[in-house]
């Protein structure tokens, strides 16, 4: 076979259905965001409405603002512990096998299940976690039912749930790194912090741009665990914008064309700040 | 970064197909071919032990016709997106139990086509507007009615030596919270009263206190001086503690029951209603029993129920209409309420009544309150903007609780929103 045509032919059972199951449906997202449907056969052109409907939703603004918390704190707080996490794990010491899966364990958990889980550790009245405050004397805080501790509560849950996958790549980007580097920093006497700061971290960079980029969409996406755990309560304090999409796409009254319209709105924002990090981060390192 | 000429085209030219073509494909309301095989699909949810007393009937209709039931049971959050899908991939099913037909209305086969001597004019009185299409077609038939209503712990009201309430004499609010709140003082139960987090609930708090969400003539109702008072107890009792605030609270925006809290014996009266009969008689470990609902200026619970639909592309339209006329005879409705716990829609059951095998009292005191419950709530609860507005109530007073708004901006936000979903069905 022609050794131009034969590479394509291999790669052509994968991109059919690539292209037919996610290539087509993300194009026509946007083609459905010009419309209004509630029932998914009947397409009513809407040009650009669907748009300014979510501009004027206060909803809207409110799953925009929280998503922007959340997914501030859920990569940083992602990196620096994937980062502390990495270090320790590379270290010699016993058992690093077993601790190393133990932090791996959440990440093969299902969502919905992390999210009931801690929807019962996090109950008011009978949670785990009120009874051990109760018991030391701290009272019961609302974990669930007051929107700032939802808030706190929800990023903790992402955060405890994604870092171990994090923490991997990280361990993978310091296992890379030459050891010669330290060995050579130790020699002209820097101490454990130094090396650190100025060889660990920078030759870390490019790995840490993967988990930045990595989490930043993970965050965006949050849904599910979220779902289980507060429903996006209280009073929307948690709803996030995959949520406000999935109750417009799925929920009674549907809208198909406003969920779509806030989907190629998350789209462009995930895209412009991953491109955005990529340049930012090419830049830094060819200067 | 300079992107190639070639990918620039390639990406313009996608998007100019794309935007050319509308996604949908039109919705095609014309009759399907019939076919003459007799096997029809039955789309179904189930609330739980009316599964087997469906699955029996089916048994019954087999026999006594020859005609098979594919019954295709589906979970009630994913109802709406898998009928939705079929019918864009015309692949309607024969018949569907429906808790709201608005989403479908275009879809539905008249029924009055087939089996008008049996169907028409035979239900709840209440449901008619709702099921009749635009040009009087029957869309719909109502299959089982609920009614909403307390249910209380017998134990626990013994105990504190509170006289359970009396049919004859029913309680006010007043009354009830206050007994409910020296049950809750002797027994140490956490709260005094339960509510589920639902709007449809709360309009039957919203009817006791004299007002709906709509007028009898589909009107935007909501009185403002009713409904801030009903609105105002319903803030104080949870604000007080003696409801569990964080039930709603923590709800966010998916249903949820308090059944949970009523079986733990945390609570002993919850606001629900009918449904919950055959699973408390299966779980509940202390006695307990259905009491009338509390009368403050109206008396009686507020209706909901389910419906069975067939559809214009059913390939089986006349046997659909034979089947849904079957289960919905006299003989298998009374079967269905004895085995399943439901309450009738015929107005001939309604009348006379059913003996259930258990639990008998506790349904007759649902039975009863149909008499008493005030028509206006049978048009709010079959209006289509019945479900919008009350989801918008449930989210308002959950914001209520959350201090985040007043009782009266409440009344204000609950009347935009049933104005908005009345005019989104015009």
């Amino acid at each position: 076979m022609n050794q131009r045509v034969a590479p394509y032919l291999f790669v052509l059972p994968n991109m059919l259905i690539f292209g037919v199951f996610i290539i087509y449906p993300a194009l026509n997202n946007f083609n459905i965001s010009l419309y209004d449907s509630t029932n998914g056969r009947t397409f009513r052109y809407v040009g650009g409405a669907n748009y300014q409907e979510l501009v004027d939703n206060a909803d809207f603004w409110s799953a925009a603002r929280a998503t922007v918390v959340f997914v501030v704190c859920f990569v940083v707080l992602v990196t620096v512990a994937s980062i502390g996490l990495a270090v320790l794990l590379d270290q010699r010491i016993r058992g690093r096998g077993v601790f190393r899966a133990i932090f791996f364990l959440p990440v093969l958990l299902s969502p919905v299940v992390v999210g009931l889980v801690w929807g019962w550790i996090f109950d008011r009245n009978n949670g785990l976690a009120n009874t051990v405050l109760r018991g030391i004397g701290l009272g019961q805080p609302g974990w669930l039912v007051d929107g700032t501790l939802a808030t706190v509560v929800v990023i903790f849950v992402g955060v405890w749930t994604h870092v171990g996958f994090y923490t991997m790549i990280m361990l993978a980007g310091l296992q890379g790194i030459d050891p010669t580097y330290h060995e050579a920093a130790m020699i002209d006497g820097a101490s454990r912090w130094q090396r650190f700061r100025s060889v660990t971290l920078p030759l870390l960079r490019p790995t840490t741009m993967v988990v930045v980029i990595l989490s930043m969409i993970t965050g965006f996406q949050a849904f599910d665990f979220i779902w289980t755990l507060t429903g996006g309560g209280p009073v929307g304090a948690t709803t996030l914008i995959v949520q406000y999409i999935y109750m417009h796409a799925f929920q009674s009254p549907i809208r198909y064309g406003l969920a779509s319209a806030g989907s190629v709105i998350l789209f462009c924002t995930i895209f412009g700040l991953t491109a955005i990090n990529f340049l930012y981060n090419r830049r830094r390192s060819a200067a | 970064m300079r992107v190639p000429t070639p990918t620039v085209a390639a990406a313009a030219l996608a998007a100019a197909m794309l935007a050319a073509c509308s996604p949908g494909t039109g919705s095609d309301t014309g009759t399907a071919q019939q076919a003459n095989d007799k096997k029809i699909t039955y789309v179904y949810f189930t609330d739980g032990p009316d599964e087997q007393a469906t699955r029996n009937l089916i048994s019954g209709f087999e026999k006594e016709t020859g005609i098979q039931v594919d019954l295709q049971i589906v979970p009630f959050d994913n109802l709406e997106q898998t009928l939705q899908a079929r019918l864009s991939g015309n692949n309607a099913p024969d018949v569907a139990r429906l808790s709201d037909i608005d989403p479908f209305r275009d879809d539905l086969l008249d029924l009055n086509k087939y089996q008008k001597s049996a169907l028409d004019g035979v239900f709840v009185d209440g449901a008619k507007s709702y099921t009749t299409g635009k040009n009087g077609e029957l869309l719909a038939v109502p299959s089982d009615l609920t009614m909403n209503g307390p249910l209380i712990n017998v134990d626990q009201f013994k105990k504190a030596n509170v006289p359970l309430p009396d049919e004859q004499k029913p309680w006010t609010w007043t009354e009830m919270v206050a007994a409910a709140k020296k049950v809750q003082q002797v027994n140490k139960t956490q709260y005094a009263i339960a509510m589920d987090v639902s709007g449809h609930r709360f309009a039957t708090m919203l009817s006791e206190f004299g007002t709906d969400y709509f007028t009898a003539d589909g009107k935007v109702g909501l009185d403002q001086t009713k409904a801030l008072a009903a609105i105002k107890e319903f803030a104080d009792l949870n604000n007080s503690g003696a409801m569990p605030k964080d039930v709603w609270l923590q709800a966010g925006s998916k249903y949820k029951g308090a059944n949970d809290v009523f079986l733990a014996g945390q609570v002993p009266v919850y606001i629900s209603g009918n449904w919950q009969v055959s699973a408390f008689a299966k779980d509940a470990k202390f006695t307990w029993a259905a009491a009338p609902n509390a009368c403050q200026e109206r008396c009686g619970g507020y209706p909901g129920g389910k419906f069975m639909v067939s559809f214009k592309q059913s390939k089986h339209q006349a046997l659909a209409a034979q089947f849904i006329a079957w289960m919905n005879s006299a003989k298998s409705q009374t079967q269905m309420c004895q085995q399943a716990a439901f309450l009738p829609t015929r107005k001939d059951l309604i009348s006379s009544g059913i003996t259930y095998p258990s639990r008998s009292t506790d349904m007759n005191v649902f039975l009863s309150e149909i008499q008493k419950t005030p028509a206006d709530t049978f048009a709010n609860n079959y209006s289509p903007a019945f479900s919008d507005t009350a989801n918008a109530a449930r989210d308002e007073l959950a914001k209520v609780l959350a201090g985040k708004d007043t009782p009266e901006q409440a009344v204000t936000v609950i009347r935009a929103a049933a104005q908005k979903a009345l005019e989104g069905v015009k």
